[in-house]
């Protein structure tokens, strides 16, 4: 656990950071709302005091009750991983901005976190499906979509459960799986 | 009859034609064969007064044939020496070795179905093929094999193997721009580029040769080479054979220079619709370009059919006739008693071996011993049985090279391969040519 | 948003069989384009042409699918076109038990099984606050590094293979298989192994695994040189390789490149070293860099890792300590609420696992970070203005594996 980054991050950016920050092993944790995705990026990229340059992942979750995306960085700064993550996006429209202007390279993790989440990644060039096929409906790694062992509890009842676009306030209630995530 | 209907209505067009030629071809050979033996002497006369003709329809025919042979042992010897090199074992199962393995693989491209895709322009795709396969066989016909064993021996031989050897590229571009399919097109496009680009030095890195040696008949080339193997142009013409050897390889379209079948590249090039047959014409094009390729080296550079230093002649002459009525006792006992005296040391020093099973034994080492003694007796007392081993050794030996090669060298890049070509094959070939032309006007003079 | 010419209602429409069978051959797709990056690079220009490479191609290192737009033999722009292997390992994983999971890891990395067994044990072991024996990561390290060996010496041999060279691939596979082979002594499989496990490794060494391995130590270094001697030296292959998809360093990084090919770019970046784990810090080895960051370098800087994995194998089995290989754990794993990242140096580059538990005895959510896919990514930066065959240099130098691409 990096105590000192801990510091330099609540001195920095206390006053986005939309839930408590948070450190356990090797990780620290910040929340902030999508909206200040770019600002907080880019100064954790560039502030010599941050410099975290490489992005090591970048994630959708769905929590059940709304969507993430959560980004990893490391620096040569910290011992720490530091995990940013966007809370809050809503899972009938779920967007956020891209981060594309920082790392090229967050072009195809954004076009799977779309592909799975249906999570919107606004400025980047290139949001379509990468791995499920063109005409695919359904976002597969959300928690309403479930297996086909599963298909019974799904909104679409077992019938063609797969190509079923269902909006997620039409999913009954109690069926989603949740966490504090 | 309704099967059989069905039967002529599954051929393709190409096997309606063949089914209608078959009997007509067999009609017209009895024919001939009874008109012989019926009009004898005239038609003998005829023959006799043509035998020129005779002789490049006989040589056309057999060449047709040996074609077949040479691909297989080029193919055989290609799957074993990679599979050496790879420290694999390679083809063991079909014959002793594996060596019968290419005789199957053959049968298997027959039976294969042949296929044209859809969007094909099918007459040029089923003559490509043909195109490939024919340019590759009829350069054969001025090789020369052994002293006397030749097909046609061209004042011109070789510009007739030069001009017949760059029809093949007119084969593969027609199959891989008749076989709709863009790795087609590309691998047809490249072979027209390559085997364009490399004609070039190939053939001015034979003119110098052509200086020094002041004819174009290959078999006077040969004649001119024998004596000692210092007599052998390569070491007249060491930058020319080089030159001469790369350029070649090029055109026989082998590694390094494989691009038009550059398999991780573009699936297999021209051929990639191919199948079948078709297909085995293609492969088999590739095989005996690369047996003619090794053997207009050796006939230009390496002697041909002569021997590295003057071999005496030993013109045994043996008269088997004249041993009268003893030799019908040889040739009924001799085997028995061959066999038998050979088998008798493996029955005597093993006492687990069954009597039949040393018979086997035997007979294999009389059969043995005794071909060996026909060939030793052919080579001493036939100077084309000699000739034959020699061209047919020297001629391996770079069929070897080129299967070595592809065994150890990547691929080229296609502006590589085109760089390499212009700007330092073509200098130089032009600077072998020049420093020829001046020496030999300079001793000349 | 505009339409491309050739159009189709559907691709399943027997029309398109027909009428314009032309239509049935073009890669262009059969529905209006979805982004403007897809509507720029489905419009051809004077004189292009698309060319289909994959789904089965034989240099696509799986089955990926590439749709080229040529001009003749150039390279205009590429676009790679995933999915064809796609099984939805995370979805899969989420409804599997945390210990299940470990086995969806292995198909992943078909080639260096190891190493996707590896981040999801670390992030599970962080979700559960378990302390693993230290010879078990001793064991880790020791396996991890004969399979970085073996991933590598495949990644050279099929580098030559699609250059054109038959031959490397066979002598590579010599080393793998001896390698393959005594890890199956101790893991029971040759290929996707399910060795690691939450809290240490399946089994101890064994003497087989010993055996073998002392065997192959006394002549790998020598034959890896010999291997790579046959390559290293061919002016044909060196030529092939030099300036191709060149790589600056600043590039690589907003790539998010890692790994091999990263430092190949200069960037001595390996979280072996960056970001410690396991006992990689009680060991001694060097992280080689080169500068160029062309597919030469990508290539040399692979041989030179196995050189310095070779040279942690032997301190492991020389600093290997007794004691158990499993720390103690219920069979049922019912993790608090959290979340772990935990992510590992592989043989392509950072593999990282993001697991979120509910408390329940599954993963609530199951991320998986795959290096060959960003590397994949920048196919379409490195492979436009090169030949079609510097093409095929460029993906066996970046050494993708569709498995962990696609998920």
């Amino acid at each position: 656990m990096d105590r000192a980054l801990k510091a330099r991050l609540e001195a920095r950016f206390g006053d986005v950071l939309s839930g408590p920050l948070r450190q356990r092993h090797d990780e620290t944790e910040i929340r902030i709302a999508a909206r200040d995705v770019p600002d907080v990026l880019r100064a954790l990229h560039d502030e010599p005091a941050f410099e975290f340059q490489l992005l090591a992942d970048l994630a959708g979750v769905d929590t059940g009750d709304h969507m993430q995306v959560v980004y990893h960085l490391w620096s040569s700064t910290s011992s720490d991983w530091l995990r940013v993550i966007a809370d809050d996006l809503s899972r009938e429209a779920p967007r956020a901005p891209s981060v594309t202007f920082l790392w090229t390279g967050a072009e195809w993790l954004e076009r799977e976190a779309y592909d799975m989440f249906g999570i919107r990644f606004e400025g980047n060039r290139d949001l379509r499906r990468i791995f499920m096929p063109p005409d695919y409906t359904s976002f597969p790694l959300r928690k309403d979509f479930f297996l086909p062992d599963d298909a019974a509890r799904s909104p679409g009842a077992g019938s063609r459960h797969m190509e079923r676009s269902a909006p997620p306030s039409a999913v009954p209630a109690g069926t989603v799986r949740r966490s504090k995530a | 009859m309704t099967a059989l209907s069905r039967t002529w209505g599954r051929l393709t067009t190409p096997g309606k034609v063949v089914f209608t030629l078959l009997p007509i071809l067999v009609v017209l050979t009895v024919g001939l064969v009874v008109a012989i033996v019926i009009f004898g002497g005239p038609i003998w006369d005829v023959v006799l007064a043509n035998l020129g003709v005779v002789r490049f329809v006989a040589a056309a025919t057999i060449i047709l044939v040996i074609t077949i042979p040479i691909a297989f042992l080029n193919i055989f010897l290609e799957m074993k020496v990679i599979a050496f090199m790879n420290l694999r074992i390679g083809p063991d199962r079909v014959g002793p070795w594996g060596t019968l393995l290419s005789v199957v693989h053959g049968l298997k491209v027959l039976m294969k179905e042949d296929f044209t895709p859809t969007g094909a322009d099918s007459v040029v795709f089923t003559w490509a093929p043909v195109v490939t396969y024919a340019a590759a066989v009829m350069t054969v016909l001025v090789l020369p094999f052994a002293p006397g064993l030749y097909g046609q021996d061209f004042n011109i031989g070789l510009l007739y193997f030069f001009a017949m050897g760059g029809l093949g590229v007119v084969g593969l571009l027609m199959g891989g721009w008749s076989s709709f399919n863009k790795y087609s097109l590309l691998g047809g496009l490249r072979s027209a580029a390559q085997i364009i680009s490399y004609e070039i030095p190939l053939t001015l890195s034979a003119v110098g040769l052509l200086i020094l040696a002041g004819t174009m008949s290959l078999n006077t080339i040969v004649q001119q080479q024998s004596g000692w193997f210092t007599d052998w142009y390569v070491f007249r013409q060491p930058l020319g054979f080089v030159i001469f050897f790369i350029a070649a390889t090029a055109e026989g379209n082998r590694t390094p220079f494989d691009l038009t079948e550059a398999d991780s590249e573009i699936v297999a090039g021209f051929a990639t619709e191919y199948s079948g047959m078709r297909f085995g014409f293609f492969f088999f094009a590739e095989y005996v370009n690369v047996f003619i390729l090794s053997a207009l080296t050796v006939v230009l550079f390496l002697g041909g059919w002569n021997a590295p230093f003057p071999f005496p002649h030993l013109a045994v002459n043996l008269d088997p006739g004249g041993l009268g009525i003893p030799l019908l006792f040889l040739l009924t006992l001799g085997p028995a008693i061959a066999t038998i005296v050979l088998a008798a040391p493996f029955y005597l020093a093993r006492s687990s071996m069954r009597w039949w099973v040393a018979l086997i034994i035997g007979f294999a080492l009389f059969n043995v011993l005794t071909v060996g003694l026909i060939l030793t007796w052919g080579f001493i007392s036939f100077s084309w049985v000699a000739g034959l081993l020699w061209f047919l050794v020297k001629t391996f030996t770079f069929v070897f090279v080129f299967v070595w090669m592809r065994a150890t060298l990547p691929r080229v890049r296609i502006d590589q391969l085109m760089g390499f070509a212009w700007k330092w094959l073509l200098p130089a070939a032009l600077l072998n040519l020049f420093v020829t032309a001046a020496a030999v006007v300079v001793v000349g003079s | 948003m505009a339409t491309t010419p050739h159009q189709h209602a559907s691709a399943d429409d027997p029309r398109v069989l027909l009428d314009d069978h032309m239509g049935l051959y073009e890669p262009i797709p059969p529905y209006p384009p979805r982004t403007e990056r897809e509507q720029e690079f489905y419009t051809l220009g004077d004189g292009e042409m698309f060319l289909n490479a994959g789904p089965h191609h034989l240099a696509t290192h799986g089955v990926l699918r590439v749709v080229m737009k040529l001009d003749g033999e150039r390279i205009v722009d590429v676009d790679p076109v995933l999915g064809y292997l796609h099984r939805g390992v995370e979805k899969l994983c989420e409804n599997a038990d945390f210990h299940q999971t470990i086995a969806y890891m292995d198909p992943l990395e078909y080639v260096a099984s190891l190493f996707c067994e590896w981040p999801a044990v670390m992030a599970y072991e962080k979700l559960l606050d378990v302390e693993v024996p230290r010879r078990a990561e001793y064991i880790r390290v020791l396996t991890g590094e004969l399979n970085r060996v073996s991933s590598h010496l495949l990644a050279m041999g099929f580098h030559a293979l699609d250059l054109g060279g038959i031959t490397p691939i066979l002598y590579s596979f010599i080393e793998r298989d001896e390698i393959v082979e005594m890890l199956a002594a101790i893991t029971g499989q040759r290929m996707l192994f399910n060795y690691f496990r939450i809290g240490g490794v399946n089994g101890d060494l064994n003497h087989d695994f010993m055996s073998r391995l002392g065997d192959w130590m006394s002549r790998a270094g020598q034959q890896v040189a010999a291997n790579a001697a046959l390559l290293n030296e061919n002016e044909i292959f060196v030529q092939r390789n030099r300036g191709v998809g060149t790589m600056d360093r600043v590039t690589a990084i907003k790539h998010c490149w890692t790994g091999p090919n990263l430092r190949a770019s200069g960037v001595p970046f390996d979280l072996r070293r960056a970001h410690p784990y396991s006992v990689y810090p009680e060991l001694d080895f060097d992280i080689p860099t080169r500068a160029e960051g062309d597919s030469l370098a990508r290539y040399l800087l692979r041989i030179d890792e196995v050189k310095q994995s070779l040279r942690i194998i032997d301190q492991c089995l020389h600093q290997m300590p007794d004691g158990p290989v499993m720390a103690k754990l219920p069979r049922l794993l019912r993790p608090r609420p959290g979340r772990a990242f935990a992510a590992i140096e592989g043989p392509r580059g950072e593999y990282g696992i993001y697991a979120v538990s509910d408390g329940t005895d599954q993963p609530f959510r199951f991320r998986i970070h795959d290096p060959s896919f960003l590397h994949l990514q920048s196919f379409t930066t490195l492979a436009p203005g090169g030949l079609i065959a510097d093409w095929m240099t460029l993906n066996a130098s970046l050494d993708p594996i569709m498995g962990g691409i696609d998920k």
